[in-house]
């Protein structure tokens, strides 16, 4: 027998153990399909509409009513209701009828037609930190534009030079715009990410187990390729099944969820073989670490939360203690999705990101090198 | 082994990665949360600046925008497409351009416009990073108004009433801090110890079932599946209730309304969990399929329970797959108790939501594999 045909005989032996395992399949297949359309689901609105608020309007005066038709104007927030005390103001936050709550006080008008600085109170529930985050935006707008309006007023009165009235109402505006998610949608944020995840973990799943089975046969001496041969097969073998797969969802799921990508094909193409390259030797160095073939998913299913808000898109890399931030670079799933991202979403050229493919570089080493001693270490027993 | 011993204790005994389970993993894993969250709010993210004015105005701003603890101004680049480079690779998470003549119109009263793209990707970064730099940069615009006015010749108090004529007062409510710490680990921990107690069913009955055949009437099988999992279910309970000691000591969380009802909450999630595990394994009769179907199951919980992107705010198929996971009732339990200090009226529906998990359990459990073979084919270690 040749080498190819042993080549070609070992193949078809690692293409069995991964389609003839209804687990596996379930995973590889089912899985990746079903959660392609589950993980997108809570957010297909993408952006949060409109939140409820109430307003206790201690002044009733003009200029309070139209504050109050301001903050109903902002996009982010309505006006629900106008309760008539603080205590029935609270009564509503406490049965999530209304998730903020703005105070106009008393002399409200009065004390800004007389130029005496007033305050207005903003409350917002902050158990829900994105309806938090429109409430506190909206009011803000609102009170920001009535104050521009009274002080443009003001100084008109007063005969002050238009000129300068621009600098004396603001004398300098920061425009904020965000970049890259023009409409700030969860989408765009979440499913990039995710999706990565999803590969990651499915693959950690199939390869393992495949690996932990393979190692069981071993065990119990039936025949099976070398080592050396079956590993680099088993690292192909889902590589390929993976770029089919990252195909589908950076190309098909993307366009069916709008997700705006900005990589050149090569260059995606690139940098997915060496992502999974990684995660895949990973998975199967993992396959050498754990006895039965459930643990993989055990692993998998309690390592996906504390993973999504290591990775960075969730919560601020920079924010993490240094240990823990150098400590989770060591799971292919962290550089490959700040890698994905950069390109894909931000744009930026393949060889930009020189730390994201250095450290994937660095862990094919760390992980190949493992399962190269290990597939040297057992041909040299079988030797003697 | 005598069936009367295929008990729970028995099966910790036997069973590592079961103690851990229901023991130490899951409390280290809130310590792994609460050290990711320890700083409360994001600090010190990276910030871009092109200065295309160089004047003593324009580095004032820096400074005065490198005071505020959430950014970190030291990232100067010489050109906008070089800092626009950096934006995209994820080097900073803004981008601060000062024109030219900035601070020349910023002395005549023109109103001089500053531009700072943030990252948006990175949404909850992003959005902090611009809401830091707008609240920052109107304290420094408010700043410049009273120096404007001074130098017109106003007096101090009309030239401070005269900058800022409406001051909003903004206060969370339920999280006096703004802490994410608070307001994350509390929410993605029960997410997370929803999966421990899935898990820890699961390979508890996969393991009763693989030494021996359950008993075939009813009333049999469901004595011995009390045997196996009441001390299953007393750990994870206990666990759930170390987990809320670990909140009020490392977060200084504390409830508004009373702790009881959230320990009745985690107990009927226990349970109900449980028979959504029974469930599973009665329908596939496989231990890694069942596996499987748990992580399609539970595995984004955390997305559904509406605590970052608001329920309100979900399609209707959304909120029905958020309505069949537990942890969803529990979470809207415990922002109605913890936070709220809601009355009784707002508890009991969560509670008894959770109690209908148990009505699929006799069928489970009649339905239930008479047995698991272990395949030697398929285990390293037996």
């Amino acid at each position: 027998m040749n080498a190819w045909q042993r080549c070609w005989q070992a193949w078809q032996v690692e293409i069995a153990n991964i389609f003839a395992d209804r687990a596996v399949l379930l995973v590889i297949v089912g899985g990746l399909l079903f959660y392609a359309v589950l993980y997108p689901l809570p957010y297909h609105k993408s952006v949060p509409g409109e939140q409820a608020v109430a307003v206790v309007n201690h002044d009733h005066t003009h200029l309070a009513r139209q504050l109050i038709r301001m903050a109903d104007a902002a996009p982010q927030i309505r006006v629900a209701a106008q309760p008539s005390s603080m205590a029935e103001a609270e009564a509503l936050l406490a049965s999530d009828a209304v998730h903020g709550l703005l105070i106009i006080p008393s002399g409200f008008e009065r004390d800004i037609y007389l130029g005496r600085p007033t305050s207005l109170s903003f409350a917002g529930d902050a158990s829900y930190f994105l309806i938090y985050g429109n409430v506190v935006e909206g009011l803000l707008t609102a009170a920001t534009t009535l104050s521009v309006q009274t002080q443009l007023v003001g100084s008109l009165m007063k005969g002050e030079s238009p000129a300068q009235i621009p600098g004396q109402i603001m004398p300098m505006r920061l425009i904020t715009k965000p970049a890259f998610n023009p409409t700030s949608g969860y989408i765009n944020y979440i499913v990039p990410a995710v999706f990565v995840l999803i590969l990651h973990q499915t693959l950690l799943i199939a390869a393992g187990s495949v690996t932990i089975k393979d190692r069981a046969r071993r065990r119990l001496g039936q025949t099976a390729p070398s080592l050396a041969l079956a590993l680099p097969l088993r690292l192909f073998t889902f590589l390929l099944i993976y770029l089919l797969f990252a195909m589908l969802y950076f190309g098909f799921f993307f366009q069916l969820y709008g997700v705006p990508h900005a990589a050149a094909p090569s260059e995606l193409l690139a940098f997915s073989v060496l992502f999974f390259i990684s995660a895949t030797l990973f998975a199967i160095w993992l396959g050498y670490l754990l006895p039965r073939p459930e643990q993989p998913t055990v692993l998998v299913l309690l390592s996906s939360l504390p993973i999504v808000f290591t990775a960075g898109f969730a919560w601020p890399a920079e924010s993490l203690p240094k240990w823990l931030d150098i400590l989770t670079l060591l799971i292919p799933v962290k550089p490959g999705i700040q890698g994905f991202l950069a390109m894909n979403q931000m744009g930026a050229p393949l060889l930009s990101i020189g730390r994201e493919i250095s450290v994937l570089i660095g862990l094919c080493i760390l992980y190949g090198g493992w399962l190269c001693w290990l597939a040297w270490h057992q041909r040299k027993q079988s030797h003697c | 082994m005598e069936p009367t011993r295929l008990n729970g204790w028995q099966a910790l005994r036997s069973q590592p990665w079961l103690l851990a389970l229901v023991g130490w993993l899951p409390p280290l894993l809130a310590l792994l949360f609460i050290a990711v969250f320890e700083t409360g709010t994001p600090r010190s993210l990276p910030v871009g600046v092109v200065d295309l004015d160089h004047t003593s105005e324009s580095r004032s701003l820096q400074r005065y925008l490198d005071a505020s603890p959430a950014l970190d101004m030291l990232h100067p680049y010489p050109s906008a497409s070089e800092g626009a480079e950096a934006l995209q690779r994820g080097e900073v998470l803004a981008l601060l351009i000062i024109p030219r003549n900035f601070g020349r119109d910023l002395r005549l009263s023109l109103s001089p416009e500053a531009v700072a793209f943030y990252n948006s990707q990175y949404l909850l970064a992003g959005k902090f990073i611009s809401s830091a730099l707008t609240q920052s940069s109107m304290s420094f615009a408010a700043e410049a108004g009273v120096v404007l006015r001074l130098g017109q010749g106003y007096a101090l108090p009309q030239a401070v009433a005269a900058a800022a004529p409406v001051r909003p007062q903004i206060t969370s409510l339920y999280n006096a801090g703004m802490s994410y710490a608070r307001f994350l680990v509390t929410t993605i921990t029960p997410a997370l110890w929803q999966i421990v107690i899935v898990v820890a069913t699961l390979l508890t009955l996969c393991w009763r079932l693989e030494k021996a055949p359950l008993p075939t009437t009813f009333s049999a099988r469901s004595v011995s599946l009390w045997q196996l999992l009441t001390p299953i279910s007393l750990l994870l309970w206990l666990q759930g209730v170390i987990l809320l000691g670990m909140f009020y000591y490392f977060l200084g969380w504390s409830p508004e309304g009373s702790v009881a009802w959230l320990m009745v909450g985690m107990a009927l999630m226990v349970i109900a969990v449980q028979s959504m595990a029974t469930l599973i394994l009665a329908t596939v009769a496989n231990k890694i399929r069942a596996l499987s179907l748990c992580a399609a199951y539970l595995a984004p919980a955390f997305a559904f329970m509406g605590i970052t992107f608001p329920r309100g705010d979900m399609n209707i198929l959304a909120r029905t797959w958020g309505n069949l996971m537990p942890s969803t009732h529990y979470i809207e339990l415990q922002v109605a108790v913890a936070d709220h200090g809601a009355p009784l009226a707002t508890l009991l529906p969560p509670l008894l939501i959770l109690l209908l998990f148990l009505l699929p359990l006799p069928f489970a459990i009649h339905a239930l594999p008479k047995q698991l073979n272990i395949n030697p084919a398929e285990q390293v270690s037996s």
